[in-house]
């Protein structure tokens, strides 16, 4: 009952918020970019003449194929899910610290972890109403642009995978929302998203890609080589326990640091 | 029969709290009774908000203990703050959305009856703003704002830190007197800080002077306005000196010379024998300028007891 009122509340917060609006904006490009990129590929020489074209691109390995527009879409969704899903959680943790709202969270006859979960839930919704939409977009452009070698089992694979990927990303997130309230601000954890972006395309290039929790995305969705088949075992306890780790380090923040702002 | 625990609302004990090398509040001792008005009162910095943040559990103190209506304030504690409404520092809320929808968080989240909101939206004078965004009032209906969400679910107890800021001087009024009806008809206790000695005299049943994280004094209303000191002033730029040789011998004993005019002298305690002071004067033959009955300013007490202008 507790926790109801509070997410009810996290929701009502999202009323008439630009973000929320600017994401869907923001990832709704994926697939509109995925689709020039595929006109470029099937008509280069027009591309050239509108300039849309470098002399030294190198466009080799890329068909204007349903395959290969669908592995760029989960590309997309992944790297979103690595990027934009951390600026999500920055902006429904942060707010309270830049809108100096946080201290009014603080002193109520609600359990103070009760906000960390519901704001979790708000961003997961908020996510996964992003995904959805934007594979439909997806799909339409790639059918509107008539590519060859569509089969529904194709598309519902990569689908899946796409939504694998989101999940997984999703997992990633408490640990930048602790972060966010440890920094009491946005920055914090957007350099902190930037940053495990970075390190995890690195570690794709070593043997420590399945361990290393910000990896396994990129791993998944071929963001270096093919995409993986299947995570070992290991790849998802690491994700568990990254998400344990994130839960219980945003709670015990919120419970028990200081609150000067 | 009634006992000072029974009555006790705000309690801190040996209550100090040390950032690094500040000592923010230094070994505070407070008990605030049911139904009072506290004004909390002390400089910029002195250790008032940080007081306030301790008694709402928004931070912890680094000794001591705090009690709200009997309840020990710690980590993790909830129940007590249904009962309890607050203001800290500067005025906030959720820019993007209604004054309406603002205390509608609130509402829910202190399970406040649903006819709650339209009421305080009235109490506070919010109703012509009520479908504005937060983010787009002026600073005094933001305050007010977050007033209303302090007292929207009927608390027993308001902690409030600088209520009046960014009102204007009939908002001031407007809400001391909100705050007066809510403790002296609803029996809410009210404690709240100011730097501001006039709007706290006005208003406290008991203020207590903090300066460096330290309680200087505690005092009730009636006791500020004795401390306020009443005196005759008279300007004999002639031959002060002499003055005071006269007014000692005629029973003043205590005189001060103001140090900015040598003529003037200030008879504390004197305000009943006016015309005592103007007769032996006039009588002995001195060039009597100037004769006024004063009391010092609330300001230049609180000054004095802080350690002066700084």
């Amino acid at each position: 009952m507790t926790f109801a009122r509070v997410l009810s509340t996290e929701f009502l917060k999202l009323r008439r918020s630009k973000v929320t609006w600017g994401s869907l904006a923001g990832l709704s490009m994926g697939p509109l970019g995925i689709a020039l990129f595929m006109w470029i590929v099937r008509e280069p020489g027009r591309a050239a003449q509108l300039g849309l074209l470098g002399t030294k691109a190198d466009l080799s390995g890329i068909s204007a194929t349903w395959p290969s527009f669908l592995s760029m879409m989960t590309l997309i969704v992944g790297v979103g899910g690595l990027l934009l899903l951390a600026f999500i959680v920055a902006y429904v943790f942060g707010r309270e610290y830049a809108e100096g709202t946080a201290k009014n969270m603080l002193a109520l006859p609600v359990g103070r972890e009760w906000f960390v979960v519901a704001k979790l839930v708000v961003a997961a919704v908020w996510w996964l109403i992003l995904v959805v939409a934007v594979l439909v977009e997806a799909l339409v452009i790639g059918l509107a642009l008539g590519l060859p070698g569509f089969s529904a089992g194709l598309a519902a694979s990569a689908v899946g995978n796409a939504l694998l990927a989101a999940g997984i990303a999703y997992l990633l997130v408490p640990v930048v929302a602790w972060i966010t309230i440890l920094g009491r601000g946005y920055m914090p954890p957007l350099a902190f998203a930037i940053a495990t972006l970075g390190l995890g395309d690195l570690f794709t290039h070593t043997g420590w890609a399945p361990w290393f929790p910000y990896s396994i995305v990129p791993l998944l969705i071929g963001m270096v080589g093919k995409p993986v088949a299947s995570l070992p075992l290991g790849s998802l306890v690491v994700l568990a326990l990254t998400f344990a780790a994130g839960v219980t380090a945003a709670i015990l923040q919120v419970r028990h640091a200081d609150n000067t702002q | 029969m009634t006992t000072a625990a029974d009555t006790t609302v705000i309690s801190t004990r040996a209550l100090t709290k040390r950032y690094r090398d500040v000592l923010a509040v230094d070994g505070l001792g407070l008990d605030v009774r049911r139904g009072e008005v506290y004004g909390f009162l002390g400089r910029n910095g002195a250790g008032k908000t940080t007081t306030i943040r301790m008694l709402l559990g928004l931070i912890r103190p680094t000794s001591g203990e705090v009690s709200v209506l009997g309840q020990r304030i710690g980590p993790g504690e909830t129940g007590v703050f249904g009962r309890v409404g607050f203001l800290v520092e500067s005025a906030s809320a959720y820019p993007n959305l209604t004054v309406r929808e603002n205390l509608e968080i609130q509402r829910r989240l202190t399970g406040a009856p649903a006819s709650a909101v339209a009421g305080v939206i009235e109490q506070l004078r919010l109703s012509e703003y009520a479908d504005r965004r937060a983010g787009r009032l002026s600073l005094g209906n933001k305050q007010r704002l977050s007033l209303a969400r302090a007292i929207l679910h009927k608390p027993d107890v308001l902690v409030l830190d600088e209520p009046a800021n960014a009102l204007d001087p009939a908002g001031i009024v407007e809400i001391r007197d909100l705050l007066r009806t809510l403790a002296d008809e609803r029996g809410v206790t009210v404690f709240m800080s100011s730097h501001i000695l006039a709007e706290v005299a006005h208003l406290a049943d008991r203020i207590g002077i903090i300066n460096d994280g330290r309680l200087l004094e505690e005092l009730d209303r009636e006791e500020l306005q004795a401390k306020a000191r009443a005196y005759v002033e008279v300007r004999v730029p002639g031959d002060p000196a002499r003055a005071e040789v006269l007014l000692r011998d005629a029973g003043f004993a205590h005189m001060e010379r103001d140090p900015d005019e040598p003529g003037t002298l200030r008879i504390p305690e004197s305000a009943d024998r006016v015309a005592e002071i103007a007769r032996v004067l006039v009588g002995a033959g001195l060039e009597l300028t100037g004769l006024t009955q004063s009391h010092e300013d609330l300001e230049t007490y609180f000054l004095r007891l802080t350690g002066g202008v700084r």
